[in-house]
């Protein structure tokens, strides 16, 4: 398997959000006339984190979608077996048919990015943009990136671009599928 | 013939219009990107333009309001009606020799756009969000390196070489109200090895990425370039060529005997930067390839155009100007104009700024707008009569809401409204039309045919853009442009003897041998691709009666402005014992100034895709000073007014300032009216009423205002 992957710039990542409503767009997660905000499901956050104190400041923003775990809690916890890891690409997908709304993998994610749409009994969340990708194009997160912090590809070949460019990889956050970086101090 | 597919067009959800593709599916609008052939990027709230499209509180009906101004009661009325009045409205006062007392209140985001055209033909005045931005800059710019200068928008990032200097001067330039694609230009400029510096009391997203944040006192940006140009020029680090040969002869030795006493030790003092630093930031400037200095708020204030002419010093001792990373200046498109031009009205006869006691003063105003604090101040003097606002929000998102909310309800002694009739497009209600005798609804920007053509924009000097409609609107709405037309048609019909817009606009694009057509089949955008620089060596000058950039401006100097004064504005030094606290009004990425679009937009107020609240930012030790805690509900209060607002503690602001995001407190719509947060412009006072802490020429107290904190 050749794991797809994203990699997400801190030192570029500026919390705009651009990804989450164009995330939400594409895969029409939103109901534009009727929906409030709170209520709508997304498959990607922005997370941020600053330290010091004035006037002594960093912050660091990062976005985190499916982290398409290496041994993904969220499969196992399936007991209706609608969530797989694609042999292909380690892309987690959850099998919109077989799905039976128990929630279990909800429960399951370390990361809580699974969300549950009650009026259809379903679990669902990020698939790296199965159908995208697929026909050859980044998924949306990528492509619409404000700053460009977002790369795409395999895993190992992003890995190897990183490095190349002495970008920090860190270790910490890169635990699964998906690499987190910054521009080495 | 609307297609399916993605559709070229320009976006709208804030004033920098991205050239954007938009995704049509059965006729539906599903996605919004950037479109590459433009630069590429469209943010958050272009992408949230998609829930603007189907917000279930679109108007598609006129309006006709019954009860009384501020209720907001209204029924609904047929376009024939609402067309009658305002058209009949509008011949009387022409009739009674008060044409200029129309004032149509709008975004002049195109010198295309037909609605000035009308106000030209029909006499009226254009009255814009533009001069409480930035006019001191564009005056500043004009007056110093003359012609039409790249204004509201930054140095064209993609071109600051390795080493350039990029300065934010209480600038938010990641709030992408410059083309989109602007943070990214800047974080390349800094991936190939260029200094990124930010100036503001607010540790902004811009801050989080520099390489070196200066939480500046407010205002105190004026103190700070002159403090460096001190000692660049003192100690002989300025741009020794560009200076003798393009700065006008004596004004160099002027500047000199002004910087005698303005070392960085007594500009410190103003500035509360400590010398060393405006030392050591004015050797890398003087060091540097380039240095560009973007500005938008840290002007927005009285006092402004000293500002603006500390900056442009700064960039003419330091050779900035119109060179790669420096200050542009920009290119002409060569449109055709439509045949007859109508003549603008004369302003000096007609009177600039037709309002308050310091009126003749203001004859010395020098840009070519109304601010929009005229309003309140021209009804209540008579010389406002009728007010047609259309994209903007003058009740809640300016300065003085209360003063215009009052002055919009004002009567004479029979009970007639002193503005007789206000006129409001809305895409839905927002709080100004509350006040309107007639809401016309408007198409969004997916709906309606725009040529766009700025100058100033950042895309290049030479380019347009073609707005098209990529999907139906729905029955009953009209866009502004096309009903200006009609409006044209019926009061001034030699001016307006083409069938509708496109054929306006495809007479204007005659002088680039295109039409709306060929421009459609070109991808909706033109531009021959070049910036240039140093265009002022080819054209030999500047566009200055010299021809060479003025840094001592004569026709100042009775005002005592023909050098910059260094003091902090007036509204940061009245009162201090009273209201001890500089309020900030700051911006992000997730709302533009004018409200409803994006704070009745449940994309961009979702806490996770959003922004959904604008609590008070307090610095930490100042909420502890004061006994106040994370989340405790305040009562902030200043000369003009007060808001109880929940505290947020933080460290990300200078302990003598307090901070609220701008534009919240709608309460209209289904959005808006669920979310919380306050106006800050209840805080603010209408600048007319704050004359003598005017700048004569171009500046506006009124982004920002002293408080003191109640709880």
């Amino acid at each position: 398997m050749n794991q797809l992957s994203l990699a997400i710039d801190l030192s570029r990542c500026i919390g705009c959000k651009t990804c989450v409503a164009a995330c939400r767009n594409y895969h029409g997660l939103t109901d534009h006339a009727s929906d409030m905000p709170g209520k709508m499901p997304y498959y990607l956050r922005v997370e941020s984190r600053r330290e010091g104190s004035f006037p002594n400041l960093k912050l660091e923003s990062w976005v985190v979608p499916c982290q398409h775990c290496n041994n993904a809690p969220c499969v196992k916890a399936c007991k209706s077996g609608s969530i797989s890891k694609d042999e292909q690409t380690g892309i987690v997908r959850i099998d919109q048919g077989k799905c039976q709304g128990s929630g279990d993998c909800l429960k399951a994610c370390p990361y809580g990015v699974i969300q549950f749409d009650a009026a259809r009994n379903k679990a669902h969340k990020c698939d790296m943009c199965w159908d995208l990708v697929h026909g050859g194009q980044k998924p949306v997160c990528a492509q619409v990136c404000l700053t460009d912090a977002i790369r795409f590809g395999e895993k190992q070949l992003l890995r190897m671009e990183l490095k190349a460019e002495g970008k920090e990889i860190l270790k910490r956050m890169s635990a699964q599928s998906v690499l987190y970086y910054r521009d080495s101090v | 013939m609307l297609r399916d597919g993605w559709v070229p067009t320009m976006c709208y959800q804030c004033k920098a219009e991205c050239a954007i593709l938009a995704r049509v599916e059965d006729g539906v609008l599903k996605e919004v990107r950037g479109n590459p052939r433009g630069r590429g990027k469209a943010c958050v709230k272009g992408m949230a333009g998609v829930s603007l499209q189907y917000n279930a509180d679109r108007l598609t009906q006129p309006l006709r309001r019954v009860g009384r101004r501020g209720e907001g009661r209204f029924e609904p009325c047929g376009w024939d009606e609402a067309l009658d009045a305002i058209a009949g409205k509008l011949q009387e006062l022409r009739d009674r020799g008060e044409a200029h007392k129309l004032t149509a209140s709008f975004f002049p985001h195109s010198i295309t756009d037909p609605k000035w055209r009308f106000l030209n033909a029909y006499g009226g005045f254009i009255n814009t969000a533009l001069p409480h931005c930035d006019s001191a800059k564009i005056v500043a710019f004009i007056k110093a390196m003359g012609g039409v200068p790249n204004h509201h928008i930054p140095p064209a990032f993609f071109t600051v070489p390795k080493g350039g200097i990029m300065i934010m001067a209480g600038r938010h330039a990641f709030g992408c109200l410059d083309d989109a694609s602007v943070p990214r230009d800047i974080l390349e400029a800094k991936a190939r090895g260029a200094i990124l510096v930010v100036l503001d009391p607010l540790f902004t997203a811009d801050a989080a990425k520099a390489d070196w944040w200066i939480p500046i006192r407010p205002s105190g940006d004026t103190a700070l370039f002159t403090g460096m140009t001190h000692h660049i020029v003192m100690n002989g680090l300025h741009n020794k060529s560009f200076v003798e040969n393009w700065v006008r002869e004596g004004d160099f030795e002027r500047l000199k005997d002004y910087l005698a006493d303005k070392t960085p030790e007594a500009m410190s003092r103003i500035c509360d930067v400590p010398a060393k630093d405006i030392i050591k930031l004015a050797e890398m400037c003087a060091a540097a390839p380039s240095v560009g200095v973007d500005s938008f708020k840290g002007i927005m204030l009285g006092q402004a155009m000293d500002f603006g002419h500390a900056w442009t010093n700064f960039l003419a001792v330091t050779g900035n100007i119109d060179n790669p990373g420096g200050q542009p200046l920009p290119d002409l498109t060569p449109l055709a104009p439509v045949e007859p031009v109508p003549p603008a009205p004369n302003l000096h006869e007609r009177g600039w700024h037709r309002t308050g006691p310091d009126k003749d003063k203001f004859a010395k105003y020098s840009f070519i707008m109304e601010p929009t604090w005229y309003q309140a101040q021209a009804i209540k003097n008579g010389d406002l009569k009728v007010l047609v606002v259309a994209e903007c929000n003058p009740a809640l998102t300016e300065m003085g809401q209360e003063e215009w909310r009052s002055a919009a309800t004002m009567t004479d002694s029979k009970g007639n409204y002193l503005l007789e009739m206000l006129v409001s497009y809305e895409i839905m209600l927002s709080e100004t039309s509350r006040y309107a005798d007639y809401v016309l609804p408007d198409k969004t920007y997916f709906e309606r045919w725009e040529l766009l053509y700025m100058p100033w924009w950042y895309n290049f000097g030479q380019g347009i853009g073609l707005r098209q409609p990529v999907v139906e609107a729905p029955e009953g709405c009209r866009h502004s442009n096309e009903v200006f037309i009609e409006l044209g048609k019926r009061l001034c019909p030699e001016y307006f003897a083409f069938k509708d817009d496109v054929e306006f606009y495809d007479r204007q694009l005659t002088g680039l041998g295109l039409s709306v057509k060929k421009l459609q089949d070109l991808g909706g955008l033109w531009s021959p691709g070049t910036l240039g620089f140093r265009k002022y060596e080819k054209a030999g000058g500047f566009g200055t009666p010299s021809g060479k950039v003025h840094l001592y401006w004569e026709d100042l100097e009775e005002v005592g402005q023909a050098l910059p004064r260094v003091d902090l504005a007036p509204e940061y030094r009245v009162d201090a014992e009273q209201y001890p606290y500089v309020l900030l009004s700051y911006r992000t990425i997730f709302h533009q100034g004018s409200g409803q679009w994006t704070h009745n937009n449940p994309q961009l107020r979702d806490p996770v895709g959003g922004f959904r609240d604008n609590p008070l930012l307090i610095n930490t030790a100042t909420a502890r000073k004061e006994g106040i805690k994370d989340g405790d509900l305040v009562t902030l209060r200043s000369r003009s007014g007060q808001v109880r607002v929940r505290a947020k503690c933080t460290e990300r602001i200078r302990p003598d300032c307090l901070g609220l995001h701008h534009g919240f407190g709608s309460s209209i719509g289904r959005v808006a009216a669920g979310g919380g947060g306050v106006s800050d412009n209840a805080l603010i006072p209408d600048s007319g009423t704050t004359l003598d802490w005017q700048d004569l020429v171009g500046g506006e107290s009124h982004v920002s205002t002293r408080v003191r904190l109640e709880h």
